[in-house]
């Protein structure tokens, strides 16, 4: 069963992918809504708040540095969302995974397309993001911020199957006060968001660079600035969240195994 | 492709199942044949769901052959699962779909065309009497119509074996009789059916052969009509204890119940000759439930 822990794109993974943007889709307005105010707060608050102590950061002023650490906040936050809180409770509490393993759809299939839909929704967040901070005036090169969209794409298969691996270990809703302790806030306040990371200890930046928000960030914000971007160090980074992805999903695919056959 | 009538549906040879050192399933067998209705009854605990589960797909066995249209289910093959429609225990619907929407996404998930699709569901909600309802929320649904729901759900891609775990669990009257009818319909349509069930009413009504396993094995199999001939002859007389003194009672089966003595004869004139004229004594025509309380005990099974 090697070929079952990486994730499969069939019309059964698309047809769980479909089932979750009808549900999106009945409160399209309402998740829309909350996508562009959420970041339209934190622009006026940091942009305000914080721009106007912070002058000038890593060479350029603080609206610009902070936009693109909110798009890969805005889909970190929604894709572990969605594969945590959203997936089980359509595991746990719904028996909606139980639903469709009665199916011809496989469990690989089935969490494809969770991971695959997390990744969607995050997108969502973070085009949003996107769009509100270019109006704002703080992406400099709105082509380079089309180039970062593929890359926070697969920023947010790597954080959809990460919150998956947490899933597929919760046993309560419990469980997942820890992940967001330890796992969220981390990459919220530790990974570049705010400030550049160099500006903590030796050991906080070490710790920094295993969580794949880092890696994304130091994608991202050169492309969105239009400053020049290490090519080798760029695919690094890309290598790190490819690799992450690959071995979460494995390994939530190992444990929801066991978890749903016997 | 419909399976040639007669031909084994399923065929169980020696099924086991250990969860750990629990022994739960001990070496079941039996065949079902196409287009027949069989009853799976087992007081709780019995290994029903664990049986089901293997036949699902969801659980291997740990000994035993399994084969379902004559092929063997451990690769969890998709065109097997796409030929069987389950109506689970629990209740499964999506929330957050409507009525129309928790359909027509499950076809999707076995790959029916959408064209087809919306052909078929609104013949199934015709079907199940839930036209009206299309557009409603599951939770806006009562008990019997999310039931209905869930078996029009399980006919969804046209499936020749339908498997229904309790379909009719804390049912009125009005929606088991409706159930019951549909059920009948699916048999006459030629589909296979097999069926858990704790009603007994229920099972010889629909069932064209009944299997009761206990502790993991089959007890005994066969039509109602002979489950009923073979362990409690066709009428009952449930005889107050204390017995009448005088009760020539020699040779007739009995089984003594605590504060009465249930007896079984062929021969309901014969025994009513016997029976002393103070006797206070009930009698009726032997049923399945009888057959059933006989062979798995009277005792309350954990988790009843």
């Amino acid at each position: 069963m090697r070929a079952a822990i990486i994730p499969a794109l069939t019309r059964y993974t698309y047809a769980v992918w479909h089932r979750h943007t009808l549900v999106w889709r009945r409160l399209i307005w309402s998740s829309l809504t909350s996508n562009v105010i959420d970041p339209l707060i934190f622009l006026f608050a940091f942009g305000y708040g914080l721009g106007a102590i912070v002058d000038r950061i890593g060479g350029m002023d603080y609206l610009t540095f902070v936009v693109p650490g909110l798009m890969a906040h805005a889909i970190m936050f929604t894709a572990s969302f969605e594969a945590t809180i959203s997936a089980y409770a359509r595991f746990h509490l719904q028996r909606t995974w139980d639903a469709i393993l009665a199916t011809p759809v496989t469990l690989t299939e089935l969490m494809s397309g969770e991971m695959l839909w997390a990744a969607t929704k995050g997108m969502i967040s973070t085009t949003c993001v996107l769009t509100v901070g270019w109006l704002w005036g703080g992406v400099p090169d709105p082509a380079g911020a089309l180039l970062a969209l593929p890359v926070l794409a697969l920023g947010g298969i790597c954080f959809a199957s990460c919150a998956l691996a947490a899933t597929a270990h919760a046993k309560t809703w419990e469980f997942f006060a820890y992940f967001f302790t330890f796992w969220v806030t981390p990459m919220f306040v530790f990974s570049g968001v705010f400030f550049e990371v160099t500006r903590f200890p030796g050991f906080v930046q070490a710790l920094a660079w295993f969580l794949p928000m880092t890696h994304l960030i130091a994608v991202v914000r050169p492309l969105t600035v239009g400053i020049p971007l290490d090519t080798w160090a760029a695919l690094v980074h890309i290598a790190y969240l490819a690799a992450l992805a690959a071995a979460a999903f494995a390994l939530a695919r190992r444990r929801f195994g066991r978890r749903m056959f016997d | 492709m419909q399976h040639a009538r007669n031909e084994p549906v399923i065929e169980a040879e020696g099924l086991e199942k250990y969860y750990g050192t629990v022994h739960a399933v001990r070496g079941v067998s039996f065949t079902i044949p196409a287009g027949t209705c069989v009853g799976l009854l087992g007081p709780n605990g019995a290994g029903k769901t664990t049986t089901m589960r293997m036949i699902m797909g969801l659980s291997r066995p740990s000994a035993g052959r399994l084969r379902l249209f004559g092929a063997a289910p451990g690769a969890l093959g998709r065109d097997l699962r796409s030929r069987i429609g389950l109506v689970p225990q629990e209740d499964n619907l999506d929330p957050d779909l409507s009525v129309r929407q928790n359909l027509e996404v499950y076809g999707r998930y076995f790959g029916i065309p959408a064209a087809e699709i919306s052909e078929r569901v609104p013949k199934l909600l015709e079907f199940m009497q839930l036209a009206e309802r299309a557009e409603a929320r599951v939770m806006q649904l009562s008990g019997g119509m999310k039931r209905r729901l869930i078996i029009a759900r399980a006919l969804i891609a046209d499936p020749e074996l339908v498997i229904l775990d309790e379909p009719t669990t804390g049912l009125d009257p009005q929606a088991r009789v409706l159930i019951w009818r549909r059920l009948l319909d699916l048999k006459r349509q030629g589909k296979t059916l097999l069926l858990t069930t704790h009603y007994m009413d229920e099972a010889q009504r629909l069932c064209d052969r009944i299997i009761i396993i206990d502790g993991g094995r089959v007890l005994d199999e066969g039509t109602p009509q002979d489950l009923i001939g073979r362990h409690v002859r066709g009428h009952v007389f449930e005889v107050m204890k204390p017995l009448p003194p005088g009760f020539d009672d020699d040779g007739i089966e009995r089984e003594d119940i605590g504060d009465a003595v249930l007896y079984y004869t062929t021969d309901p004139t014969e025994l009513r000759r016997r029976l002393p004229d103070e006797a206070t004594y009930m009698h009726r025509t032997a049923n399945l439930e009888d057959v059933f309380l006989r062979l798995t005990g009277r005792s309350l099974r954990e988790g009843s």
